[in-house]
């Protein structure tokens, strides 16, 4: 026998279910040129509408397009094919854009607001024709993080409860439980708020006094049956998704129920629960009619969640965009745009801290 | 290795009865299993060898449909009795699954003292315990540099060393191991059974194999688990391990060592 060669080989360029008869080549690449070529030409000669004109020109021209090349070169299955294929890209591009031109509107009608002095000042002294160079949404950012962080504050903690009593118990009253979170998922915001409003606030709807005064508070407590049901049922699938080994593995050595959970249940699901949390958190940071019922709107910076007017994000974005003037919208916008940052420094953060324990089990020692 | 029990303890099943549901799995199986042996439980698939494994360590109760009659004596105390805290009876009998389940957020050191730590033994917790118990699964040289790397770096057969190490840190009188190797490759199988011989010096080990050979060279005595025609499965044949598979006294044992059925 002669000498082995052992040594490793290169990959090769092409791999061989990449290899495709060039004809076919160019047929696809017909069919994915064609039809928009035309679609663009129709369009401009016609002087069509460019939506409709996406939907009644391009859309059939491509189905048109892909259905009969694929049949031509798989036959009958390369129909359903190309068809899936093109339904597939065409409303996942749909879904993309609309979220794009989202986030664009806000951005570019946000940006003008913005400024160091947008965010970090209160609205004091401001009124509808004041220049954007003064005042801004600094006490509104603080009475949604505290505002915010008091329904979290007590929410979290509830919602891991729950998440842990249907999935790590066997008490009876499981289904029953999971059906209520499933129903309070269903709650509008706004029945929620007057629900609240009329418990703490005014029994009457008159001029009775409730048990309080609009506060932050009432507020937080009015977004927790909104928040409640996010957190348990995401934490819920958190906590299903660790193994029924591992907790064997801890039962086997002897460990009590409650240790085997908080050591090795509750760490094995912690970037399920982190999530959880965040999007709990993404659930209610946007919530406007339970706020606009259950606090009284502010210009001021008040940092007492439990007495007196105070400001939040989106009732303050809900004030300015239903004025008249165009400094008083372009602040509603800046608004709106700081709220999309605040969510995504709170999903960055949550992403950091969710990944964190790997590293640090690694630095030890 | 100071601290290392050298006298096992005795482990008996008497009339063991196993339902989930109301199915009835496993019909009166009496074994005796004395100190520092090793018996295996063999039979084909769905018989009740692993359930009945998990009956001698109370996990059998953990399934919310399981059902149980009988006693199961530790040194001639009913690890069933109203009085006994089936915590503390995982304690005294350790167990190794079928598939190695290290816990994925802790390194090798920390799998090694979850048991120490997740039983409030604090204070038993130190290098040696990581050492010895990892010596003895004979795993230590593999990973002595590399402690603190998570536990799921290692490979399949190494992980279920570790589940032993991480057993034997609990310094358990009895050991029970389910199909321990079913899902381990030649070499990895071989090194466990190693383990399992020496280990016998000190405990009292059970095991559940689909390996003839394995049943062979490991143990002492073996058990044969049948479950004919949907009725529930029972003990066939017990007797030490040379008897039952060169000179079984039921024609079903011939047949199934042998490879004729099951």
């Amino acid at each position: 026998m002669s000498e082995l060669d052992l040594s490793a080989l290169p990959r090769p360029k092409s791999q061989p279910w990449q290899v495709r008869n060039p004809k076919n080549t160019w047929l696809i690449t017909a069919a994915s040129v064609l039809p928009m070529v035309l679609a663009v030409i129709i369009t401009l000669g016609a002087a069509l509408d460019p939506t409709v004109a996406t939907i009644l020109v391009f859309l059939p021209l491509q189905i048109i397009a892909s259905v009969s090349v694929g049949q031509y070169i798989y036959g009958k299955k390369g129909r359903g094919d190309a068809l899936l294929v093109i339904f597939t890209i065409f409303f996942s591009t749909l879904v993309g854009v609309l979220l794009v031109s989202v986030m664009f509107s806000v951005v570019v009608n946000g940006i003008r607001a913005m400024s160091p002095q947008f965010i970090s000042q209160n609205n004091v002294y401001i009124s509808p024709t004041t220049s954007l160079g003064y005042g801004g949404v600094g006490h509104a950012v603080l009475g949604t993080v505290l505002i915010v962080g008091l329904t979290t504050l007590f929410t979290i903690p509830l919602g891991i409860l729950i998440a842990v009593y249907l999935t790590e118990t066997r008490g009876r009253m499981r289904s029953t439980v999971r059906t209520l979170v499933q129903a309070m998922s269903g709650l509008p915001s706004v029945v929620s708020g007057l629900f609240i409003f009329a418990l703490l606030i005014s029994p009457n709807f008159g001029n009775a006094t409730g048990f309080t005064q609009q506060a932050g508070w009432v507020g937080s407590i009015a977004l927790f049956p909104l928040m409640l049901p996010t957190v348990a049922r995401i934490a819920e699938e958190a906590l299903r998704l660790v193994p029924q080994e591992l907790r064997n593995g801890a039962y086997a050595l002897g460990a009590p129920a409650f240790k085997a959970f908080w050591q090795v249940t509750l760490p094995a699901a912690r970037s399920g629960l982190i999530t959880a949390a965040l999007l709990g958190v993404a659930r209610i940071i946007g919530e406007t009619a339970p706020l606009i019922l259950t606090t009284a709107p502010a210009n001021n910076t008040n940092l007492n969640v439990f007495e007196g007017s105070i400001a939040t994000l989106p009732t303050y974005l809900y004030s300015y965009i239903s004025q008249a003037q165009a400094t008083s919208q372009q602040r509603a916008w800046g608004a709106a745009l700081v709220i999309l940052i605040l969510v995504f420094v709170l999903f960055s953060l949550a992403r950091v801290l969710g990944s964190a324990k790997s590293t640090k089990a690694k630095k030890r020692k | 290795m100071e601290n290392i029990a050298t006298s096992a303890s005795h482990l008996r099943s008497e009339d063991v009865n196993v339902w989930f549901g109301e199915r009835h799995v496993l019909k009166n199986v009496s074994l005796n299993f004395p100190g520092n042996q090793v018996t295996a439980l063999i039979g084909p698939s769905g018989c009740g060898k692993s359930t009945f494994l998990r009956t001698l360590n109370r996990m059998h109760e953990l399934i919310p449909s399981a059902g149980f009659a009988g006693r199961v004596l530790l040194d001639d105390k009913d690890i069933y009795g109203a009085e006994v805290d089936p915590v503390d009876v995982r304690l005294n009998i350790g167990m190794v699954f079928q598939k190695p389940n290290p816990f994925p957020t802790m390194s090798i050191r920390e799998n090694v003292l979850s048991g120490l730590k997740l039983t409030g033994r604090r204070g038993y917790i130190a290098e040696e315990v990581v050492e010895t118990s990892l010596r003895r699964a004979s795993i230590w040289n593999e990973v002595k540099d590399r402690l603190n790397d998570p536990a799921l770096s290692l490979s399949g057969g190494q992980q279920q060393r570790l589940c032993i190490a991480r057993s034997l840190a609990m310094n358990p009188e009895v050991l029970l191991m389910d199909e321990p190797c079913s899902a381990l490759d030649p070499g990895s199988t071989r090194r466990i059974e190693e383990t399992i011989t020496e280990l016998s010096d000190s405990m009292t080990i059970v095991i559940v194999t689909h390996n003839m050979q394995q049943a062979q060279r490991v143990s002492h005595q073996t058990a044969f688990f049948l479950s004919e025609e949907g009725n529930p499965g029972r003990v066939v044949e017990f007797g030490k391990t040379d008897d039952v598979f060169n000179n079984p006294v039921d024609p079903r044992t011939n047949d199934y060592v042998n490879g004729h059925f099951g």
